[in-house]
């Protein structure tokens, strides 16, 4: 995996890219995390993200998380098919900010 | 096209990518597997990883974890053995997803994915032995 942040205005956008599984949650973590924790809106891209497992689906709960409990927001965006078939999996579409 | 192939990884969180390519090389030369082939290698690949995170609670070891993956009279099964901790299969519940949290999913997956999740501790030379069917 590996990952590009764009920042404009008060929107960090987070690009994701490649498989997201357990051995990568922490690089995407401390990609994610530190933007919500500055109070940024945070938008993370997943466009070109070819698999992810329940690892990176942890990754994307714990940043709803973090954001809503600090009154901020993070919207996935571009969601790849096979992202979203995960997500729908796990019954989070209704849960997580889909943009 | 029947097929039965075998291999083994080491046990940590760098050898699961191997693990899915060594399962999507075989997924993708069978017709009726191909179009589920995605997920299938989830199926797979968060069994492994509930081996590296639980059986050996992510820590460095030389062991190997096999992986045998047969596919017969359209019946699909996918074999993990490994000699970490013995799981409790009365303790390996999928999470409640009301419980909105990070972790937990893996085997709630699984469940979803594949017809039959088989628990077995008796196999010589391993210590668990976990089997997922999936008929088509």
């Amino acid at each position: 995996m590996s990952y590009k942040i764009l920042e404009e205005n008060n929107i960090s956008t987070v690009y994701l890219n490649g498989e997201i599984d357990m051995d990568v949650t922490d690089t995407a973590k401390e990609a994610i995390l530190p933007l919500i924790e500055a109070g940024k809106e945070v938008h993370i891209n997943l466009k070109d993200v070819e698999y992810m497992d329940s690892s990176g689906i942890s990754v994307l709960i714990e940043s709803h998380q973090k954001a809503t409990e600090l009154g901020t927001k993070v919207i996935l965006k571009e969601i790849s098919k096979s992202v979203l078939k995960v997500i729908m999996m796990a019954k989070l579409e209704q849960i997580l900010n889909l943009g | 096209m029947n097929f039965k192939q075998e291999s083994e990884f080491n046990v940590n969180s760098s050898s699961l990518k191997d693990i899915r390519n060594f399962a999507r090389d075989l997924f993708e030369k069978v017709e009726e597997l191909n179009d589920y082939k995605e997920e299938l290698v989830l199926a797979l690949a968060e069994a492994a990883q509930n081996i590296v995170k639980h059986a050996y609670k992510n820590q460095p070891t030389d062991d190997l974890l096999k992986v045998i993956i047969n596919y017969n009279e359209k019946t699909l099964m996918m074999e993990l053995f490994d000699k970490g901790n013995a799981a409790i299969p009365e303790n390996i519940k999928p999470r409640n997803l009301d419980d909105i949290k990070a972790g937990g999913l893996g085997t709630f997956f699984i469940g979803q994915i594949m017809d039959e999740v088989i628990f077995k501790t008796s196999k010589i030379d391993w210590v668990n032995h976990l089997i997922l069917v999936k008929k088509f």
